[in-house]
This record gives C-alpha cells, sequence and structure tokens, in this order.
C-alpha cells in the first residue's frame, strides 16, 4: 500500500539537505560540550529519513542546525542548494517561512486561536490575508480528517488530534522540507499510526524531503532510509523497511 | 498576522481581564491621588476664585494669598492714582471666631467687600440679596458655613438667622455658593466697613486692594505698572494663585505626603502592569518561539507584542481615567475630600501608561530577540 505512494530510495535523486564538518557546542571553558562533532548529513528529495539514536546524542540539536534555528559553531549547511551558514539571519528566517514545516513533540499550537487559526499561521506569516488563508487552512484541516473541529480550540482536541492540525499547520504553506522531531513519542501507538499514515501520505511526495526524529521503534517500519546517531556524529545510513519493501536494497549510504 | 496577535490576546480571557485591571487600578490611582492634590492646591487659592477681582495689590511682605499684613489706607489712592486702574477697592480677609447661638464657637473667612461697587462679591447667591449687605450688621454666608454653623445638620443656617462676631450681631441677609477655604472654615462676606468693626481694632485693617483695569484692559500689564508706581506689589489672579500653590508646595508637607501618594500610584501600577504584561509575555513565549521557528520575523513579532500591549493599555487606561472621573463626581458634589481635574491631568496619566506599555513591550521584545527558536524543539 505504501509502496505505491512512492519512488523506492534512489541515490541518484538531489540532495535536499546536505551538512559538511558541522559542529556546535554549548557552554564556555569547563563546561563546554561538543554535542555535534564533524557531522556529514544527507537527505534527499523524495525520500521520509529518520533520524535515530540514543537520547542526548545531538538529534535535536542536528535539526536545529538544519532548520536555521540553530546556528552552526562550523561547518556547511545546504538546504535545496541554499548555502544556510553563509546567509544573514533574516534571510534565513526568510528561507524557513517558505520552504521549511515543522512538526513539534510538544505539538506547539497556540491554545488561544482556533485550528484553523493556528493552521493558517504559516501562510500568515508569509504576508496572506486572513480570508484566504483561513480558507487554505480549513481545507487542509479537511485533509487530515479534521474538517469538523475547524473552529474549536486545540485544547478542546485530543493529543492525536491535535498533531494531526499540527501536521497541517505544517503541510499548509507547501514547504518542500518537513522536519519533524519525536512526533508520536506523546502518542499511543494507534494516534502514532494515525500520524505516521498521514506523514507517510501527504508529506512524502517526490518534490518534498520528510526528515523525522524519533526513538519510537513502532514507527522505524515509515522510512525510507534511517540514519543513526552517536555520540555527536552520524554512525551509519541504511535503508529500511518501507524502501525495502518496495525496491531492491541499495547499497549503506555513507 | 495583527489580527491574531490580538485573539491570542482575548483568547486568555482571566488573563486579559487581569492585565486591563492592572492598568485601570494604576491609571485610577494616578489620576485619582493626583487629582486630589489638585485640589488641595486649589483650596489654597479658593479666596481667588470666590473673590473675583483680575488684579491684587498686597504688601511686598505678603507671599500668599492666605498671607496678611495690613496696608496703609493711603496705599489705596497711591494704586488708585496709577495709570490704566479704572477701579480700585479696599479688601479685607481675616479669620474671626463666630459664635454661635448656643454658644460654641467656630473660626469664620471672613471676606470685607467695598459697599459701592462689591467689587469681588460672591457671583452665586443662592439666598438672599446682595445689596442686603449695606443693612448694618450684615452678612453672607456660604453653603458650607451654613451647615457648618448650625446646630442641627437637618436646618442649615438660613436668611433671617443671627449669630455673632467678635461679641458683634451678624445677621445672615444671604446664602452664597463658594469655593471651600483650605483652612475648612466657611466664608463670610460683608461689605469692607462692617468687615472692619468685626476685626480686632488695630491702626491698619486694610489687607489688600482689588483692581480692575476696565474693559479689554491687560491684567499683568497694569499689576507690573502698579508696582512700578507703588512700591506695593501686584498680581493678576493666575499669578497670586501660582504663586500661593507654590508656597503650600514648599512650606508644607502637602507635597511630599501627596507626591509620595502619586508616586506610590505610579510604582504599583508599574510594578503591577509591567509583571502582569511581563508574565503574559513569558507564558507566550513558546508560542512566539514556535512563530519563530516558522519563520515570523522578530520585527512581526515585536509588532504584534506592541498592539497588545497597547490595546491592554489604552482599554485600562480609559477604565482608570473613567473611574477616577466617577470619583469625582461624587467627591464634588460632597465636597470632599478636595478634587480637581486639569485636563493636563488625564494627558500625564496617558504618558505614564504609555511608558508602563513602552517598558513592557520593549522587555518583552527584547525577550524575543535573544529567544533561539530552537528551545520549541525542546520539551
Ligand atoms: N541550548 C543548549 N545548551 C546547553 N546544552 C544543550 C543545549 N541544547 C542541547 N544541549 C545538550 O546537547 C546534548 C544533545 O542534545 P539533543 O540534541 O537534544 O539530543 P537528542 O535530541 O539526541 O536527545 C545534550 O547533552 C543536551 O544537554
Ligand atoms: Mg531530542
Amino acid at each position: 500500500m505504501l509502496a505505491s505512494m512512492k519512488a523506492p530510495f534512489d541515490s541518484t535523486l538531489p540532495f535536499a539537505v546536505r551538512t559538511r564538518g558541522v559542529g556546535k557546542g554549548f557552554g564556555e571553558g569547563e563546561s563546554r560540550t561538543e554535542v555535534l562533532k564533524e557531522v556529514d548529513f544527507s537527505a534527499r528529495l523524495g525520500e521520509l529519513l529518520m533520524l535515530v539514536g540514543p537520547s542526548g546524542c545531538g538529534k535535536t540539536t542536528l535539526l536545529s542546525v538544519i532548520a536555521g534555528t540553530l546556528g552552526a559553531d562550523r561547518g556547511e549547511v545546504e538546504v535545496f542548494g541554499a548555502p544556510l551558514h553563509r546567509l544573514d539571519k533574516a534571510a534565513v528566517t526568510a528561507f524557513r517561512a517558505a520552504h521549511i514545516g515543522f512538526i513539534f513533540q510538544q505539538y506547539n499550537l497556540i491554545p488561544t486561536l482556533t485550528c484553523v487559526e493556528n493552521v493558517s499561521v504559516p501562510l500568515r506569516i508569509q504576508g496572506h490575508a486572513a480570508g484566504p488563508a483561513e480558507r487554505r487552512a480549513a481545507a487542509m484541516l479537511e485533509q487530515v480528517g479534521l474538517g469538523r473541529r475547524g473552529h474549536a480550540r486545540p485544547g478542546t482536541l485530543s493529543g492525536g488530534q491535535q498533531q494531526r492540525v499540527a501536521i497541517a499547520r505544517a503541510l499548509v504553506h507547501e514547504p518542500r522540507l518537513i522536519i519533524c522531531d519525536e512526533p508520536t513519542a506523546a502518542l499511543d501507538s494507534e494516534n502514532g499510526a494515525k500520524v505516521m499514515d498521514l506523514l507517510r501520505g501527504f508529506a512524502a511526495r517526490p518534490d518534498r524531503c520528510v526528515i523525522i526524529v524519533t526513538h519510537d521503534n513502532r514507527i522505524f517500519k515509515y522510512a525510507d532510509r534511517m540514519t543513526h546517531m552517536e555520540d555527536g556524529r552520524i554512525d551509519r545510513t541504511e535503508c529500511a523497511a518501507a524502501s525495502a519493501r518496495r525496491a531492491e536494497p541499495a547499497a549503506l549510504v555513507a | 498576522m495583527l489580527d491574531l496577535s490580538l485573539k491570542m490576546l482575548l483568547g486568555d480571557r482571566a488573563k486579559y481581564i487581569m492585565l486591563i485591571s492592572g492598568l485601570t487600578f494604576a491609571s485610577l490611582l494616578m489620576t485619582e491621588q493626583a487629582a486630589i492634590f489638585c485640589g488641595i492646591m486649589q483650596w489654597s487659592g479658593s479666596t481667588l476664585d470666590n473673590v473675583g477681582a483680575p488684579v491684587w495689590v498686597v504688601d511686598p511682605m505678603v507671599e500668599q494669598i492666605n498671607d496678611t499684613e495690613a496696608m496703609r489706607d493711603t496705599d489705596l489712592e497711591r494704586v488708585r492714582s496709577v495709570e490704566g486702574v479704572a477701579w480700585a477697592a479696599p479688601f479685607y480677609q481675616g479669620m474671626l471666631r463666630a459664635r454661635m447661638p448656643d454658644g460654641s464657637f467656630k473660626f469664620v473667612q471672613l471676606i470685607g467687600l467695598d459697599a459701592t461697587t462689591f467689587a469681588g462679591a460672591p457671583r452665586e447667591i443662592v439666598q438672599g440679596r446682595l445689596e442686603d449687605l449695606r443693612l448694618p450688621n450684615t452678612v453672607i454666608l456660604d453653603e458650607y458655613g451654613a451647615k457648618k454653623l448650625s446646630r442641627d445638620p437637618a436646618r442649615p443656617v438660613r436668611v433671617g438667622d443671627t449669630f455673632e462676631i467678635n461679641d458683634r450681631e451678624a445677621r445672615v441677609v444671604g446664602i452664597c455658593r463658594s469655593r471651600m477655604s483650605f483652612t475648612g472654615n466657611p466664608y463670610v462676606f460683608s461689605t469692607y466697613h462692617q468687615a472692619v468693626q468685626y476685626a480686632p481694632a488695630t491702626r491698619k485693617v486694610m489687607s489688600s486692594v482689588l483692581v480692575g483695569g476696565g474693559e479689554g484692559a491687560d491684567a499683568a500689564a497694569l499689576a507690573r505698572r502698579i508696582t512700578a508706581a507703588t512700591g506695593l506689589s501686584a498680581y493678576t489672579k493666575s499669578e497670586f494663585l501660582w504663586r500661593t500653590v507654590w508656597w503650600y508646595i514648599r512650606n508644607t508637607g502637602i507635597p511630599v505626603a501627596f507626591g509620595a501618594t502619586v508616586m506610590i500610584g505610579f510604582v504599583v501600577g508599574l510594578a503591577i502592569s509591567s509583571q502582569t504584561f511581563y508574565a503574559f509575555i513569558l507564558e507566550n513565549l513558546r508560542n512566539l518561539g514556535a512563530m519563530k521557528a516558522m519563520g515570523a520575523p522578530d520585527g512581526m513579532l515585536a509588532r504584534m507584542i506592541m498592539l497588545q500591549t497597547l490595546t491592554v493599555g489604552l482599554i485600562g487606561y480609559g477604565c482608570g481615567v473613567g473611574l477616577a472621573s466617577l470619583f469625582g463626581a461624587v467627591v464634588l458634589r460632597k465636597g470632599m475630600p478636595p478634587f480637581f481635574l486639569p485636563w493636563q491631568l488625564p494627558l500625564i496619566t496617558l504618558a505614564a501608561v504609555l511608558f508602563i506599555c513602552w517598558l513592557a513591550a520593549s522587555l518583552g521584545i527584547r525577550k524575543i530577540r535573544s529567544l533561539e527558536p530552537a528551545i520549541v524543539f525542546r520539551g
């Protein structure tokens, strides 16, 4: 079923994200710790890539660097060919608004806004007027199966429903890179599966790239590739269940 | 985006009401305390309001209106001879003891007016006739005195009642409206000659000379000419009022005491509202951080915060000044405590409220600028 939605993993696909020698540390002097050590990471258009590894190994930090919400200390970060490490803050912010969709573990919906208003936020940030933005947001909510809850406040929804609202918000402005940090960690397996089905079905398209940080092994089966991180370094990348099922096993990509 | 920022603000009804209340309280406290202060200061110059004269001429030793230093009778003629003086009338004021029919004593502020011109006579007579003051041993009492000098609160003093001033009969021929005096003593009007008879015998009795310059005359220029020609001090009404107000500010504890409450109003208001604002912004930091992560530039978030603070600030200001005016309307009817709300006061409060808003907003904006949008990835 999944195989039909997506082309098999292909190592000739163009890069969506590529980092070279990225380093990032926190703190000063004695207490300084290097969280990312020479990270060479890549993700390609059209794939759903999972970034896995033990807690504290630097997954979230790497994701923040890729998203441009955190500057790297050294190294290069390219997203769709744009060198984020060389752009100024305002340019990175504008780039983020146009090209990246976010899904957080804590949903981060604004409790005082309705679901439609929440979903419309990325469009509003890009300068769309309220009316058209909310119409598109309502259509997006329809697609994640929450068309009737558009005027509810997020607080009145279940965790699974809230994460589906967050998915609608991440996709409403048609970004090409979708970044998810532990999207199912707070959900039971049924809701987790629903969320992943949505991500697999809507987000993963040939012109998009989805990167999911997780250590929820219940969802590993949705990945095209899994990149393993360990202690601030990329350990290995392998083709995973989803692509293995539909394609000939590709060589390990470092 | 700005409409969303208002929805974010209004969405949390409890927090919103708390913010508004904080600013309402702050504006109310500042406006009301300052208005009471202005009221007291206005009381200090009540005589200037109750006795309408364009120019007041007094002994150079006199520092303010409630201060009396008797003048020579010849000073009146010297003032009259100054060019541009249309009329000049002798004026007496003094604090005298009045004895009620039941034998109790009360202090009154006795005013003696020139009987031919009645220059400076009370403007609003509510009972009786001003002209009856020309009859011997007669006075006009203000409404406050009519209540205060009566034994029975249900029956204020009326026209026809009598009491004594310095053992001399004083028959009430009128009741007038006047502004309360600083000392809280009622105003009692009589003719100058009558007042001199009530006053304890001294060689000199004239307190001041009231002067008018005729139609369209420049009071300030006239006052300067009188001073130059006679060596006496001459002030316009407003000069004398400000001199009086400043004298009280310099020489009494009132400004310190009231300045302190106005300051407390300001500081408490500032603390409460910037505190609530800041808490509101901190609470919203996660939301604003998520927006920042999603690509909202700092400027956009700053404008959202400014709109939120301004909205709350202006609504709170409106409620606060409205309540202060309501308070004023009630106390003005009762006459206590003193209350005077000059138009400048709401503007000063507005400036203070805007300052509070600016402070809270810039604290929040600073916080947003330094916010790592990456925090939203953290649990
Ligand atoms: N802003 C920060 N300041 C200091 N230390 C940080 C900061 N962010 C992350 N760290 C540290 O970096 C390490 C990796 O964190 P993180 O990237 O969140 O790991 P993961 O997502 O893999 O669990 C942790 O030890 C964490 O304490
Ligand atoms: Mg993490």
